[in-house]
């Protein structure tokens, strides 16, 4: 190593650096950068630090680099500004303190300050049953349950026949409810509880499935038992499936648990407190919601514009052709589950439209594509542009390019999209993207399923609107009809969820989990109300929550969202005079509401002027203004073109 | 031998943090700040990854035992690695 002589370079350009480099080129970039990194703490530059490691903290680290990472994040506790702050309480049956650091240095990377709490080791049973307990004082905002197959009450018992393992698992499943019950009643919190490794070696060898009692088949029988019975409040993690995906024999290595109590081979830490982090990312409301995809040579092989039609490798016939279509049905399984996708690419639009409509092998339809940008403008200008087409945050989307150049354009000028390293073989791109974790959720609900329906039901709406002359005749000509009623055990899931992830229509954007939502609706201080809409076009689903808690003659909204999706609709009329007639009912003389300024919710700055609301004061600390209206004689409904039903929503 | 001394002290200025740890043989785990028995783990993991070995559940407890010092360490590291 020779010492530069030139002027150092910005810390940035080194930790992009480190992208798309393997073995000792990666390893030299990495040094560079860590070097660069700690040398920058010490003048000071906390906020360039902190940028830095964002963008170099991956789950593909090794545990050894991630270490020299986890350092300078703890240096930077509480020094750079962040997006969300959480408490997180770690109760295990192994040592969690690696993989503590190792949440917390993604969760950081995520712009997440996390506090966090960790049991002592082994008295994870203790800890949630007695009320008077560490974790409770520390009032955790989630639960992990670190635990493993050692923490099984069933055992492997070869004289168990299937009547016997039935019942065994029966109990076994009726204990870990009990804890989580426990939880729910002390702490109202999420949880997430890891499910069971199964072993690698085989006492019943190949035969471990068919045996009634074998550990592999207890392990098997209590993870479908988890997945079916958990609870809203609790999210299941599969770790099961983290160690298969490595390897059931490379996931396990005993000496570490012998000597440290470490669950797994201490490299897969890393994979494993990156799947968590994700799970708590969700959570918060920062999974991603939109792939972005290239055309050129990420969904087919050449360029339309050169090679033509037929010259463009897709489909049945060439190894690169065929696995160009398998990465179109990951793309599109995605889209199913609710994920949306859009284009953009360098091309003439109708250049690139004639593939999706005219190619025979394409898996991918104009339908499809939510948003679709073709066009000669730089990538990141136009990332931007499918944003706000969205209606979602540029932080949402995850861009698919297999050009460099391109990625690094966009990481430089729109740092607040995903970008993931895609080498140039079409086969590594499914696993480059499931590595990321960038689409994980708490649970998914039938609503996920439905959702990219609703999205383009409402790109018809808009030329539907861009007709209809002006707004009042096209709401009138919606003949939109909406249900409103109080969250129920059927829509509590659809409405933690929401909770969980509006950010643009959202009042105060205090993110409540499963757990305390079921708490407060057993409060008969506290209403909640819930408003599904449908119009001509299908029904939207279950897309306003509202929760308000009675304060002396006054009703106070504490929480007030909506999907983007039902913007300038007239939901908040609806649902204002819906809750004028509730404060009434109860003999109240006053609404309040308060507006908690985010960096996503301008949006709603001026909603609670707009309903009538009159302002009762400067604005606090944080920007939040308060805002109140009488209900007196002189109070009439807000006009809107939505008619009340009284036939719930289907199935949500 | 001086080539493995060199990349183990490369290992240790990484896991502890410090660019300027030098090793002596006569160094034990008192005389590295930092090296508790979390940090022994991340050496070990450390080691093996460099150096493409493995070490057995006994030695790793045994290299942090009285009278074992940084030069054990390296020839065993040395030994594993012919």
């Amino acid at each position: 190593m020779k010492p530069s002589e030139t002027s150092p370079r910005p810390l940035a350009d080194l930790a992009l650096d480190c992208l798309g480099k393997n073995g000792p080129d990666w390893e030299a970039a990495f040094c560079a950068a860590t070097a660069a990194m700690r040398a920058a703490l010490a003048r000071g530059e906390d906020q360039a630090v902190a940028d830095a490691l964002r963008r170099i903290a991956l789950p593909t680290l090794d545990y050894t680099s991630t270490q020299a990472l986890i350092r300078l994040r703890k240096k930077l506790r509480g020094r750079v500004p962040v997006r969300q702050k959480v408490r997180i309480a770690v109760l295990g049956s192994f040592t969690t303190t690696q993989l503590v650091a190792l949440l917390d240095l993604f969760l950081f990377a995520a712009g997440i300050e996390a506090e966090f709490h960790e049991g002592d080791y082994g008295v994870f049973r203790q800890e949630v049953l007695d009320p008077g307990s560490g974790l409770y004082a520390f009032k955790p905002q989630v639960l992990f349950l670190a635990t493993t197959r050692r923490d099984l009450g069933c055992g492997a018992n070869l004289a168990l026949d299937g009547n016997g393992e039935a019942a065994a698992i029966e109990s076994e499943l009726r204990a870990w409810a009990g804890l989580w019950d426990a939880v729910q009643r002390n702490a109202g919190c999420q949880i997430i509880q890891n499910n069971f490794v199964a072993p690698a070696s085989r006492a019943a060898a190949n035969h471990e499935l068919a045996l009634p009692g074998s550990l592999g088949r207890i392990v098997a029988a209590m993870n479908r038992a988890f997945a079916a019975a958990a609870p809203t409040f609790v999210t299941i993690h599969d770790a099961d499936h983290l160690a298969a995906s490595w390897g059931r024999w490379r996931w396990d290595d005993p000496r570490f648990f012998h000597h440290a109590k470490l669950p797994c081979d201490p490299e897969f830490l890393v994979d494993y407190a990156h799947s968590v982090a994700s799970l708590v990312m969700a959570q918060l409301g920062l999974a991603k919601k939109c792939l972005v995809l290239d055309l050129d040579n990420t969904l087919w092989g050449g360029v339309i514009g050169d090679d033509g039609l037929d010259g463009i490798r897709l489909g049945q016939g060439t190894p690169e052709g065929e696995a160009f279509v398998d990465f179109q049905h990951y793309a599109k399984s995605l889209r199913q589950r609710g994920i949306l996708l859009a284009v953009c690419s360098k091309n003439n639009e109708a250049t690139a439209l004639e593939v999706f409509e005219k190619h025979t092998e394409m898996v991918l339809r104009r339908a499809d594509i939510s948003c679709f940008v073709a066009n000669w403008e730089d990538k990141a200008t136009n990332l931007r542009l499918i944003a706000k087409t969205l209606n979602i945050g540029v932080d949402s989307l995850v861009f698919a390019d297999d050009n460099p150049a391109e990625r690094l354009i966009v990481r430089r000028l729109a740092p607040e999209v995903a970008v993931p390293e895609l080498s140039d073989d079409v086969t590594s791109y499914v696993r480059t993207l499931e590595q990321h974790r960038y689409f994980q959720v708490l649970s998914l609900g039938a609503e996920d399923l439905k959702r990219t329906e609703f999205y383009r039901a409402d790109a018809q709406r808009r030329d539907e609107q861009a007709s209809a002359g002006d707004l009042d005749s096209f709401l009138r000509s919606l003949d939109m009809t909406a249900h409103v009623g109080p969250i129920t055990p059927m829509s509590l899931e659809r409405s933690a969820q929401l909770i969980q992830r509006s950010n643009q229509f959202n009042l105060t954007t205090r993110r409540k989990s499963a757990a305390e939502l079921s708490a407060l609706l057993a409060d008969d201080a506290w209403i909640s109300r819930t408003v599904s809409l449908a119009d001509r076009f299908g029904d939207n689903g279950l897309i306003s929550v509202l929760l308000a808690h009675v304060d002396g003659d006054a009703l106070e909204i504490d929480t007030w969202l909506m999907s983007c999706r039902v913007l300038r609709r007239g939901v908040e009329q609806f649902l204002l005079n819906h809750l004028v007639g509730e404060a009434q009912k109860r003999g109240l003389r006053w609404l309040r509401g308060v507006y908690v300024p985010t960096q996503k919710n301008q949006l709603v700055r001026d909603h609670y002027a707009g309903l009538g609301f009159a302002s009762a004061g400067p604005a606090g600390a944080a920007g939040e203004t308060t805002w109140e209206l009488t209900l007196g004689e002189s109070w009439t409904p807000r006009p809107n073109f939505i008619k009340e039903t009284n036939h719930g929503p289907s199935a949500q | 031998m001086d080539q493995v001394r060199n990349e183990v002290e490369q290992v240790f200025r990484n896991v502890f943090g410090d660019d300027e740890l030098v090793l002596r043989d006569a160094m034990t785990a008192d005389d590295v700040e930092g090296w508790d028995s979390l940090t022994h783990i991340n050496l070990i993991i450390a080691l093996e990854k460099r150096f493409g070995i493995k070490f057995a559940t006994a030695e790793i407890s045994r290299m942090k035992e009285p009278g074992q010092n940084v030069g054990h360490l390296i020839a065993s590291v040395a030994a594993k690695r012919r």
